[in-house]
C-alpha cells in the first residue's frame, strides 16, 4: 500500500493539496469553450473531528465555481442550530514527492479558515479512503492509500 | 441563495424521493432529473445535462444529515 510519512507541524498534521475543478466540470468548461482554471496549491489540516472536507472561500473563488449543494453544519461556533453552508464539487490531490492521491470529484464545504493558517480541513470523507496513523511520540503522521 | 429554487423543489418532492433514500438526486429549477447511486455519477450527469447552468445534487434523507466540526470554523453564508 503506498504511503507517505510527514512531520507533524505546529499546526498539526498538515498536507499540501492541489485543489482544482472536478473532472466533470472541466469537461463542461471545455464543451463550452471556456478556459479551465488552473489548480491551486493549498495547505490542508487533517482533522478527524471534521465529518467532511472544508475549503477557504478565497481558494474556491480562484476556481470560479458555483455551488452544487447546500448542507447543514454544526460547529462549536454555531451553537445548537445548524448553519447552512454551500457545497462545491472539486478535485483534490494530496501532494508528495513520491506519491499522489487524487480524487476526481469530492464534495467540499465553504468555510473561513485562512485566519487559522490553513486553507482546508481534510475531513473523514477523505480519511475514509485512507489509513491514517498519528505518531505523536515520533512527531510524524502517516497516510496510506 | 443560489440554489433556493432547487432546494424548494427538493422539499416539495421529498415524500416521493424517499423511495430512493440514500441515493443522490439531481435537480435543476423545478425539474428532478434523476437519482444516482453515487455523488460522482450525479455530478457527472448534472454537467452533462445542464452544462454550466445551476443544478443541485443532494443525498436523499428523511431527516437532514448534519455535518459536524469540532473545530470552531465560521461557515460562509449561502
Amino acid at each position: 500500500m503506498p504511503h507517505v510519512t510527514l512531520q507533524i507541524s505546529p499546526f498539526g498534521p498538515i498536507v499540501d493539496v492541489l485543489l482544482g475543478v472536478s473532472g466533470a466540470r472541466a469537461a463542461a468548461l471545455q464543451a463550452a469553450a471556456q478556459p479551465i482554471p488552473p489548480a491551486v496549491q493549498i495547505r490542508g489540516l487533517i482533522d478527524t473531528g471534521a465529518s467532511g472536507t472544508c475549503i477557504d472561500p478565497a481558494s474556491l473563488k480562484s476556481l470560479g465555481l458555483s455551488p452544487t449543494g447546500v448542507v447543514p453544519i454544526l460547529t462549536p461556533s454555531t451553537g445548537n442550530l445548524p448553519h447552512f453552508c454551500n457545497q462545491f464539487d472539486v478535485s483534490l490531490t494530496l501532494l508528495h514527492a513520491d506519491h499522489r492521491l487524487h480524487f476526481d470529484t469530492v464534495a467540499v464545504m465553504e468555510s473561513n479558515l485562512a485566519a487559522q493558517g490553513i486553507h482546508a480541513l481534510i475531513g473523514r470523507d477523505i480519511l475514509g479512503k485512507c489509513l491514517f496513523v498519528y505518531d505523536g511520540q515520533a512527531g510524524t503522521f502517516t497516510l496510506a492509500f | 441563495m443560489v440554489l433556493e429554487h432547487e432546494l424548494k423543489t427538493y422539499e416539495q418532492k421529498l415524500p416521493e424521493l424517499l423511495a430512493d433514500e440514500g441515493k443522490f438526486v439531481l435537480i435543476h429549477e423545478s425539474e428532478v432529473a434523476g437519482c444516482f447511486g453515487t455523488y460522482e455519477d450525479a455530478i457527472r450527469a448534472g454537467y452533462t445535462r445542464y452544462g454550466l447552468k445551476t443544478f443541485l445534487v443532494k443525498q436523499i434523507h428523511a431527516v437532514e444529515q448534519v455535518q459536524y466540526f469540532m473545530r470552531p470554523i465560521s461557515p460562509c453564508p449561502t
